[in-house]
């Protein structure tokens, strides 16, 4: 499942009246700092009294925009009658976080437990609106989980949720296209900007594949594949360096160059452009999360069998989307709202629920590791075996790619800089800086220690 | 309607016959009319084409919604079917967000009208102290746009107990600053003060008044409020946006939303949203296209009735 990249864009395509709003309800719940009231830092709880909390009478209340979540729910209301869930889809990512941020601090009003991407992490753990994990033994976990997730889920120097979903990227190709030319999947970059030259002079209609302008998301797993690490956070210290960053260079280059030779076209994803243009062959590739057989299978059930998926060039790979589910500050039953955000997404019946009923892509190696699952065949990729890639790029994503601890907001003013270079075919390198001028002066306003 | 054209139209052939012009300036003239014609149609067509994507992309099935061309038909024709399945989804949630527009929007818009056509009256024709100032704060009020004011909303109906309730989308719907600018000006001609002296002098009540005597001359002014409050309620979505948390509080406009992003967001298995939002919000229109083909014989005499002065 696609969680993190959409909520930019949808919000991004309303009035900026509208964006700039929503980023003041944000902004407003981060300058109040200790947000949900108590922090719980500090105070550390016996794990054991978070299994008995199972057996108590509990009421939680569950914030997602997950569909069909509520199936795996039941089975965990099933084992443990005494606690019921009432799932709230509240609107998806963005519009989820702006009713999360006023409900915090406003002081009442925010669910029990709530579904966070990871890039939004870091920003709800720094606002002291979640619970520290560790303090209920979380750290105990650590090693159910793919690492790639289990990084991303311990930020400010606590864990702030248990990973539900990853997205580690892969390259979804049209065979038909490379076929043609006689071509493999490209294994580095450079095989990568060659069979680009060569797909467009065959077909000049046709691009190697697209960049999104809307969607910081993409943008910064593309930086992190190419070993970008232009984000760091420690405590109230961000480091924003876009400009000399050697991996977000190597992006700028690659991509800037890409897009000039109109090798790459600029075009927002999940727009009915898109979706026709996806539809009509117009891309070779897509270099996207895990989630996106759901989004094949169900938007392009005509492209059956016309896809196959091979690893990233250069074989390392990056996050791109997913989340992770949190507790927030005012959950009215901390042990019992830990016992059900673990549960829900370590426990192996859970764990294969959210895998084949809900179509999350997992994290957990339980599942990743597991030879049935590895094989499996998906019946919109005959002939292939995608989730082994998928498992392989998972246990290849490069470590330690940090997120803004304003990240939404980030994310929302992308467009107006980098995106106008995707768009316009203008100077990455400069485009960055841009972006990187609007950030360090962002986060002096909300008072961190920018350098 | 048909008595507006057949009385236009008789007194537009009249002025060519009254005025002779030179025979050079003819073509001038005509040429002028043909250019607005022209400009009309493509506003017309600039205007009507949104709508016509709607509709064919409402009869597309989720197979052909994008192996065919947007301004044209897929195969076979899905209305029906995606009808159904709009109003089936997750329970028939759709009917449910449709009943809370209907009801945000027609407490809301009228409560709006009948609100500020009282108020742009009482501004208009009693004379009390900060009056001058009132009037000022409305048309200020104007200029400030709802979004700008939505965060503070948002804290104040928390401390009031009213977030995620019915109430934090109502009550702000209530107030029109435009609506009482709209009404004041238009009270002031369109109600005679020698009418009011006259029901004083009989001894009428000012309610008794205000409601027998003054709201007639007043309602196509009210009908024009009322349209506007109407649109803006019926299109309202921040405010549910930010107010709202329960999926079964929201309007069409929050809940087609929330579709909309499913279906960007891959969303996991499941029905794919998208042919629903298109198909839900050719729904969501038909009511407000209905209102206001009924209403705009109102509108119009409204629209004229302040240009000619008594």
């Amino acid at each position: 499942m696609r969680t993190s990249p959409p909520n930019i864009r949808s919000i991004g395509r309303g009035s900026t009246a509208v964006t700039a709003a929503a980023l003041a309800l944000a902004l407003t719940a981060c300058g109040g700092g200790s947000g949900g009231g108590n922090a719980s830092s500090g105070s550390k709880v016996d794990p054991s009294a978070v299994k008995a909390a199972l057996d108590q009478p509990a009421e939680i209340t569950f914030w997602t925009w997950v569909p069909n979540i509520a199936k795996t729910v039941d089975l965990f209301e099933k084992k443990y009658p005494n606690i019921k869930v009432d799932v709230v889809n509240v609107g998806e990512s963005k519009d989820q976080y702006t009713k999360l941020t006023g409900a915090l601090k406003a002081g009442k009003g925010a669910p029990d437990v709530a579904q966070i991407e990871y890039s939004a992490l870091p920003q709800f753990a720094l606002t002291e609106s979640l619970v520290n994990l560790a303090d209920y033994g979380a750290a105990g976990l650590k090693d159910a989980f793919a690492p790639s997730a289990w990084s991303q889920v311990n930020v400010a120097g606590g864990i702030y949720g248990v990973p539900q979903d990853t997205g580690p990227m892969a390259m979804f190709y049209r065979k038909d296209i490379f076929q043609k030319l006689g071509a493999a999947p490209p294994k580095t970059w450079e095989e990568f900007t060659a069979i680009a030259k060569r797909i467009h002079d065959a077909d000049p209609s046709v691009f190697m594949t697209f960049a999104d302008p809307s969607d910081s998301g993409s943008a910064s797993s593309m930086i992190a594949d190419l070993g970008g690490k232009p984000f760091a956070v420690d405590g109230t210290d961000v480091k924003v360096d876009l400009k000399g960053d050697a991996g977000t260079k190597a992006y700028a280059d690659l991509f800037g160059q890409l897009i000039k030779d109109k090798l790459v076209d600029g075009n927002a994803s999940f727009t009915s452009d898109w979706f026709q243009s996806i539809t009509a062959g117009k891309y070779a590739v897509w270099m996207t999360g895990a989630w996106a057989p759901a989004v094949l299978d169900k938007y392009l059930p005509g492209g059956k069998g016309q896809w196959g998926v091979a690893p990233m060039p250069g074989g390392v790979s990056a996050e791109n989307g997913g989340s992770a589910v949190a507790v927030t500050t005012q959950a009215r039953n901390k042990e019992a709202s830990v016992a059900f955000s673990e549960w829900l997404n370590s426990d192996p019946e859970a764990v294969k629920s959210l895998n084949a009923e809900v179509g999350l892509f997992p994290a957990t190696k339980a599942i990743l590791d597991d030879p049935a699952f590895r094989s499996a065949e998906l019946p919109y990729f005959p002939g292939e075996k995608p989730n082994e890639v998928f498992a392989d790029m998972s246990k290849a994503v490069r470590p330690g790619f940090q997120y803004l601890p304003y990240q939404v907001y980030a994310d929302s003013i992308f467009k107006d800089t980098v995106g106008q270079a995707i768009q316009h075919a203008g100077d990455l390198n400069a485009a960055l800086a841009a972006w990187q001028d609007r950030l360090k002066t962002y986060g002096k306003e909300q008072g961190f220690t920018v350098k | 309607m048909s008595v507006d054209a057949s009385t236009r139209i008789p007194e537009a052939r009249s002025r060519p016959r009254k005025a002779i012009r030179p025979l050079s300036r003819r073509p001038r003239r005509r040429a002028k009319s043909t250019a607005l014609t022209v400009a009309m149609g493509l506003m017309l067509v600039y205007t009507l084409i949104p709508l016509v994507w709607l509709f064919i992309s409402a009869t597309k099935s989720n197979r052909t919604l994008f192996d065919s061309p947007g301004l044209w038909f897929g195969d076979g024709f899905h209305l029906f079917s995606n009808i159904h399945d709009v109003l089936t989804y997750d329970d028939g949630i759709y009917l449910r967000w449709f009943g809370n527009t209907l009801l945000y929007s027609v407490v809301g818009a009228g409560g709006a009208a009948l609100i500020a056509t009282m108020g742009g009256y009482a501004l208009a024709k009693f004379d009390f102290v900060g009056r001058r100032f009132l009037s000022a704060l409305v048309l200020g009020a104007i200029s400030i746009p709802a979004t700008a004011i939505a965060v503070p909303t948002y804290l104040l109906f928390t401390d009031m107990g009213i977030v995620n309730t019915p109430w934090a989308v109502l009550l702000p719907s209530l107030a029109s600053p435009f609506g009482l600018y709209l009404m004041q000006v238009y009270a002031r001609d369109a109600v005679p003060d020698a009418m009011l002296e006259a029901a004083r002098i009989d001894g009428a009540g000012e309610l008794r008044i205000f409601f027998t005597i003054a709201l007639r001359p007043l309602v196509p002014g009210f009908v024009t409020v009322l349209l506007f409050t109407l649109v803006a309620t019926w299109n309202n979505y921040f405010l549910p946006l930010i107010v709202l948390n329960d999926p079964d509080l929201f309007p069409l406009t929050v809940g087609l939303h929330q579709w909309n992003t499913m279906a960007q967001g891959g969303g996991g298995a499941g029905t794919p949203t998208l042919p629903l939002v298109l198909t839900g919000s050719l729904l969501a229109i038909l009511p407000l296209i209905a209102a206001f083909l009924f209403l705009q014989r109102f509108w119009q005499s409204g629209l004229t009735a302040g240009g000619v002065k008594q």
